[in-house]
């Protein structure tokens, strides 16, 4: 990823002017509700993207944290009366702590068995979830108590707040990549997703670094799962720790281009905005039609693009670059 | 006590049998090919749902109707090498990984779009039939797709250690740029390597149908038994994996019998979970490039 220069600097300026003032001048509660899933997946694929997209170890499982996260924060609300935002982040650090022994089993494994014993251990947690009624509702799971307009509690009135939080969240995510993109931790994710053997062989730390990518994109995750169980004011098994999200999370990643910055906010921006006009277009009433056509996207972008939107915007910025020079 | 166990372990290898068609095409596809098939399940739906509209529509009996569907599954596989699986061979995880499980996805939820999510039963004449031995019950479909399903597998082992196809299909899976060497054309032993795979998942799907449901999410059910079996039972050993489905069929049979009717999967994905954290090379080693 190269330095923001040139027209870089105006163009992230008036992206973030545009996405402060956007529920202050679009007031239809429909399209900022579209506005939060866009932002929180963007989130979310973010996260994923520093161990899916630079360490490109393709994890299916990445609903596990967070459902930990959601479940975690609120188990702290409703238990002990403790504020979803110490929750968030203790759900973090729960999330943070499963990715221990989770990659300690998984990354016995690579390539596509990796992917499926990440599959695996989430769908353990669910089905743990699921089981044990005492701990935590079981299947039924609970709603929120609604307390109105409490913004302590992560509570509040109209949706334009939550915009705000998930667009923060958003905006820790990429400062986070950014940063590690340009440390020696970046150049090491790069190597070892390039090539795991020769990364080690040139003294890379492979286990360690894989490690550490994993507690920080799993951190994020979980904060995502305490934001949308406060938005929809409902958990339960099936929603906690819901396969779609972890396809979600990879599909926006790969689409809007694998392992860079933008990648999963572009690719989470098409995603989303097809299937809003479809939902629109078709109505809700037929299911399957949204992953149909996500199903459809990246196996024209695997077939096609395998470096996703960014990497063609890079190869075409790169030719013209090339054919006139004068303009780097 | 001892009687509750037996039966438990009779139900098990019963489903085990239907795990096997499904794990032995997963294997036999990532040891030919070198790539895991995501969309396995799906073909075992898809001949679920074939076997179904047979039965409805022309009343042919679901046994009868893998004559049809065994073949037309097969096509189906040298199609889905030829258009998608050629075009990534050879690229790294992400496309690999990620082509199957887009097609897994397409085809479920296409079936959700056009065939709904409801349930679809097929009753046949012996569904509710069952032989009783002592006090043990043995259902006469489960034990028809058993015996089936143990005469398929036993066909493709002969099939692999007689046949001069099964011979090279062999010989590329232990080592592809050698058998090329000796005249072995990969693009047609990977063909009929998908051939063979997907018209096993559509026999399980259609040995099934006498006492299973069809709906348009049933192949997770079957792909995940079938990966954890893959594993279990060394990557790429059609033997193993045989062996490791029937083992998981008893482990989660066992599982719902003591723990609870939810639990089935618990014991199971906890059988891989623990098989990685103790023995990791042993039964996966065969994964390292």
């Amino acid at each position: 990823m190269p330095r923001l220069r040139g027209w870089g600097w105006p163009v992230l300026c008036g992206v973030i002017v545009l996405m402060l003032v956007l529920p202050l001048v679009v007031r239809s509660s429909f399209a900022i509700d579209i506005f939060i899933r866009v932002l929180l997946f963007a989130f979310i694929g973010t996260a994923w993207n520093l161990l899916g997209g630079y360490a490109k170890q393709l994890s299916l499982g990445h609903v596990a944290f967070f459902g930990l996260g959601a479940y975690t924060s609120t188990l702290l609300q409703i238990d002990f009366g403790i504020s979803p935002w110490i929750g968030m982040v203790a759900g973090g650090v729960v999330g943070m702590l499963a990715s221990l022994p989770i990659g300690w089993l998984c990354f016995r494994l690579r390539g596509p068995y990796f992917t499926i014993a990440t599959i695996a251990t989430a769908q353990v947690l669910m089905l743990i979830f699921l089981k044990f009624r005492d701990f935590a509702w079981g299947a039924e799971g609970t709603t929120i108590p609604n307390l109105g307009h409490a913004p302590l509690m992560m509570q509040f009135e109209t949706k334009i707040p939550y915009y705000y939080i998930v667009l923060g969240l958003l905006s820790v995510a990429l400062i986070v990549t950014a940063s590690i993109e340009r440390t020696r931790m970046g150049y090491y994710l790069v190597a070892l997703g390039e090539d795991e053997d020769a990364a080690e062989a040139v003294g890379v730390n492979v286990p360690r670094i894989k490690r550490d990518i994993y507690m920080v994109s799993s951190f994020l995750t979980a904060l995502a799962g305490t934001f949308y169980t406060q938005y929809i004011y409902f958990i339960d098994p099936q929603t906690a720790f819901n396969f779609n999200v972890s396809i979600e999370a990879a599909l926006v990643s790969i689409v809007g281009g694998i392992g860079t910055l933008w990648g999963p906010v572009i690719g989470t921006v098409l995603l989303e905005t097809t299937s809003a006009l479809l939902q629109s277009w078709l109505g809700s009433s037929v299911g399957g039609v949204q992953l149909t056509i996500y199903a459809l996207i990246l196996m024209a972008v695997i077939l096609w693009r395998p470096t996703g939107i960014m990497g063609y915007l890079i190869e075409v910025y790169g030719r013209r670059l090339r054919s006139n020079p004068a303009e780097a | 006590m001892l009687e509750t166990v037996a039966q438990a372990v009779i139900n098990g290898l019963l489903i085990g049998g239907i795990y096997a068609l499904v794990s032995i095409g997963v294997t036999l596809i990532f040891g030919v090919v070198k790539i895991v098939n995501f969309a396995q399940g799906e073909f075992v739906m898809i001949g679920m749902y074939i076997s179904f509209f047979l039965f409805t529509q022309f009343g042919i009996d679901p046994i009868v109707s893998l004559l049809v569907l065994m073949p037309v599954l097969f096509f189906v596989g040298v199609l889905v090498q030829h258009l998608l699986i050629r075009r990534v061979l050879g690229l790294n995880d992400l496309p690999q990984i990620f082509l199957t499980f887009a097609l897994s996805l397409l085809i479920l939820n296409l079936a959700l779009m056009l065939l709904t999510a409801n349930y679809r039963t097929v009753h046949t004449w012996y569904s509710d039939e069952a032989f009783h031995i002592g006090g043990l019950y043995i259902p006469v479909a489960k034990l028809i797709a058993f015996i089936l399903a143990m005469v398929l597998s036993g066909i493709l082992w002969v099939f692999l250690h007689t046949t001069d196809l099964g011979k090279a299909m062999r010989a590329a899976s232990q080592n592809r740029d050698v058998a090329q060497l000796m005249g072995i054309n990969p693009n047609r032993v990977f063909a009929v390597a998908l051939g063979i795979a997907l018209a096993l998942a559509g026999a399980a799907g259609s040995l099934l149908m006498p006492f299973y449901p069809a709906y348009p999410l049933v192949g997770q059910v079957f792909v995940l038994m079938a990966f954890v079996a893959v594993v279990l039972g060394t990557l790429g050993n059609v033997i193993g994996a045989l062996i490791a489905s029937l083992l998981m069929g008893v482990a989660e049979s066992l599982g719902i019998q003591f723990i609870g009717a939810d639990s089935g999967l618990i014991v199971v994905f906890l059988l891989l979970l623990t098989t990685l954290a103790v023995r990791p090379s042993g039964l996966a080693g065969g994964w390292r490039r």
